[in-house]
């Protein structure tokens, strides 16, 4: 293989591992952003997604677990992806609109350890209660069969579909939110809520359906990361917290509340990583935090951060 | 005349007993001395109460072992509230100063000395300068992104150890090749005190014990000086502090070290400990042990943290192995019997132990902010305010 194709081939892997960064990321952004909410708990509901679109996509057998010994060896609906696609965003905007509702508003006007505390405790709960269900073991949540497959791509060749969907699928999402958060009255409350959300209130603004409606579609868009990311990893009840710290990574070097910062980010570690793991895999890991650190110190607020977000 | 001084005149008498009872007794208790003593007796005989004390041990299930791992907790989460409880700092990067401190002590240990108190040195020293370098860059931005980036950087330092630096830290396998040498060039940590063995065990619980009492003193000196006066201000009101002119960063900054230290001596005694040094100690769940165990003690205390710690300890190793949860005294029991067969409440009980935990803790921070700790201190005040009414 040419070196243009090998280079290639290792940035298209990379975009498509920050692909996952970026849509958990954006929840989180704007969540940070607009409420002042730290939501530690962004995490379980990327386990949430990946579970349920597991089980709606998939007749999984339960290899353990308490759902196993109540009797339930085989589980789930076998609809196919698709249905997977559009059922979790729904069922995880629910389950976001819950939490802000009971979790996040109480806890405005506490101070901003206490939400940390609290949205840590309820990832270990959630995680903790998987563990029970379905056991701490890897599941496979296969590839639908219409993806699964290697296709010809030009320069790279020979190349995993499915990487190349889960490209599409985040750029369509990506797209659709900056569209609702630009070009939208909501969008507008959103922006200006991540500017200055005490002026918000002040212009009469009912901050409490907006405020509902960000943390729904952040947490949406966390439960749609994690079917499409499901497919690429092993599913086990871990992976919630392992993607809460890259994906904070992601929000601090994008600039909190940013759109673009968080497509930025997610992109610069996706492919920090790739090229690591090309040339130096032992450092692949580390390097990532190496470039948080280089970010922050030279512009703490973030790449695309404003200035006066800044608390 | 309002109602309150109406009241006092009413019984001036009992009012007049306690004001000249009370303050004495507060002093007292708020002296170094008394609390320093305390702590050196709950510690002198804590193994024994635990683990060999009629009654009490055989309801507990303890083991000697555990005592001492419980102390070493203790010691970490006491640093960590000095930060969180006193500077209202919440740091999710503590394993690195933990473990950072294990390996450093590990690593000194099979190099160097085996020397205990020298290893303990090492991995303090270890853990404080990597405090330093690790708080230089996460102070940069406060309150949540403090959390995150200690995160961060906490899991910076542990995949640093996994793969780049494996042929010091021997990777995923943990470090194995830690040499322990006698106390003070005399007395193997493996032997039984002479005399008081059935009190405290081994030597290496007296190392462990006497650090945990040094701790102690030390922190509650830091607390009440001017230095840890300021650290509350800053907990209570940053700007004002600023303000005032306290080069507030630089106060912060310190309190990340000595709370990195605190750390890194309960690592080094980790190591002690066990004789190796796991990779997970690094990970950064160790880091939510940390704050768990605090947070669920009670932050703001001075042994709110020890508290939680033994509880956490306690709950993960000895309660955990509990397969039926029953109500108390039912079933074959040693002391009293209610009723032959035992009542089940939960079954596969251990299982769920973490689910539990969580559980709680979740609804300690929205009850309890102050943990146990706090709410013991409320209940002992309400029961003191009640007996003072009559």
């Amino acid at each position: 293989m040419s070196l243009v194709a090998e280079v290639t081939r290792v940035l298209v892997n990379g975009l498509q591992q920050g692909a996952i960064y970026v849509l958990v990321a954006i929840g989180l952004s704007i969540i940070l952003g607009t409420l002042k909410f730290v939501n530690f708990a962004h995490g379980a509901l990327y386990l949430i997604g990946t579970y349920a679109g597991m089980l709606i996509t998939l007749n999984v057998q339960l290899t353990g677990g308490k759902l196993m010994d109540w009797g339930y060896t085989e589980l789930g609906l076998g609809w196919g992806f698709l249905p997977a696609l559009i059922l979790v965003p729904i069922l995880v905007f629910g389950v976001g609109i819950v939490m802000e509702r009971f979790v996040a508003r109480p806890f405005y006007d506490r101070p901003d350890t206490d939400q940390i505390l609290l949205t840590f405790g309820l990832a270990i709960v959630i995680q903790e209660a998987f563990k029970i269900l379905f056991g701490g073991q890897s599941y496979n949540f296969a590839r639908p069969a219409w993806a699964s497959g290697p296709v010809a791509v030009p320069i790279i060749g020979s190349f995993p579909q499915w990487r190349l969907y889960v490209l599409g699928i985040t750029t369509a999402l990506v797209i659709g939110v900056y569209l609702l958060i630009e070009y939208t009255d909501f969008g507008l409350v959103v922006r200006a809520g991540t500017r200055d959300a005490e002026m918000v209130q002040l212009l009469g603004i009912k901050i409490t359906r907006p405020y509902l409606m960000v943390f729904g579609v952040g947490a949406a868009l966390a439960g749609v990361a994690g079917v499409v990311g499901g497919p690429l990893y092993a599913v086990n009840p871990n992976i919630g917290t392992e993607i809460l710290v890259p994906a904070f990574l992601v929000v601090v070097i994008g600039g909190v509340g940013s759109i673009t910062g968080a497509v930025l980010g997610g992109i610069l570690i996706g492919e920090v990583l790739a090229i690591l793991v090309a040339v130096a895999p032992q450092w692949s890991q580390v390097g990532i935090y190496v470039l948080a650190a280089i970010v922050l110190l030279t512009r703490p607020q973030g790449l695309l951060g404003d200035e006066e977000v800044v608390p | 005349m309002d109602e309150g001084t109406e009241h006092a005149e009413e019984s001036g008498a009992v009012v007049e007993r306690t004001e000249r009872e009370f303050p004495s007794w507060e002093r007292i208790k708020e002296s170094e001395l008394f609390v320093i003593g305390v702590t050196t007796l709950v510690v002198a005989i804590f193994p024994w109460v635990f683990a060999d004390a009629p009654v009490i041990s055989g309801v507990l299930n303890g083991y000697r072992d555990l005592a001492t791992l419980m102390l070493i907790w203790g010691i970490f989460a006491m640093g960590f509230n000095l930060l969180l409880g006193y500077t209202g700092l919440l740091s999710f990067g503590h394993a690195a100063f933990w473990g950072g401190a294990a390996y450093a002590a590990g690593v000194f240990s099979s190099q160097v000395s085996s020397s205990p108190l020298l290893i303990i040195l090492a991995g303090t020293v270890f853990a404080a300068l990597l405090a330093w370098i690790l708080g230089f860059i996460s102070l940069r931005r406060g309150g949540i992104y403090f959390a995150i980036l200690t995160l961060a950087f906490g899991q910076m330092a542990y995949y640093l150890a996994l793969s780049p630096l494996s042929e010091i830290t021997n990777g995923e396998n943990g470090f194995t090749a830690v040499e322990i040498g006698p106390l003070l060039g005399t007395f193997d940590l493996r032997y039984p005190v002479p005399v008081l063995d059935g009190l405290l065990g081994t030597w290496k619980y007296v190392l462990v014990g006497v650090m945990t009492i040094l701790c102690v003193a030390a922190a509650y000196r830091i607390l009440l000086s001017p230095y840890g006066m300021v650290f509350r201000a800053i907990r209570e009101n940053e700007q004002r502090a600023e303000f005032v002119g306290l080069n507030v960063w630089r106060y912060k900054l310190m309190a990340f070290i000595i709370s990195g230290a605190f750390a890194g001596i309960a690592g080094s005694l980790f190591t002690i400990h066990g004789a190796y040094v796991p990779l997970q100690s690094l990970y950064w769940t160790a880091s939510g042990e940390v704050v768990i165990m605090a947070v669920l003690g009670g932050v703001g205390s001075l042994f709110g943290p020890l508290l939680g710690a033994g509880l956490y300890l306690y709950v993960e190793n000895i309660i955990s192995g509990v397969q039926k949860l029953t109500l108390p005294f039912t079933g074959p029991n040693e002391w009293i019997q209610l009723t032959s067969e035992p009542v089940v409440l939960i079954e596969g009980f251990g299982a769920y132990w973490h689910l539990i935990l969580g559980l709680v803790f979740v609804a300690v921070i929205v009850l309890f902010p102050r943990g146990i700790w706090g709410l013991l201190e409320d209940i002992v005040a309400r029961v003191r305010s009640t007996g003072g009414d009559r």
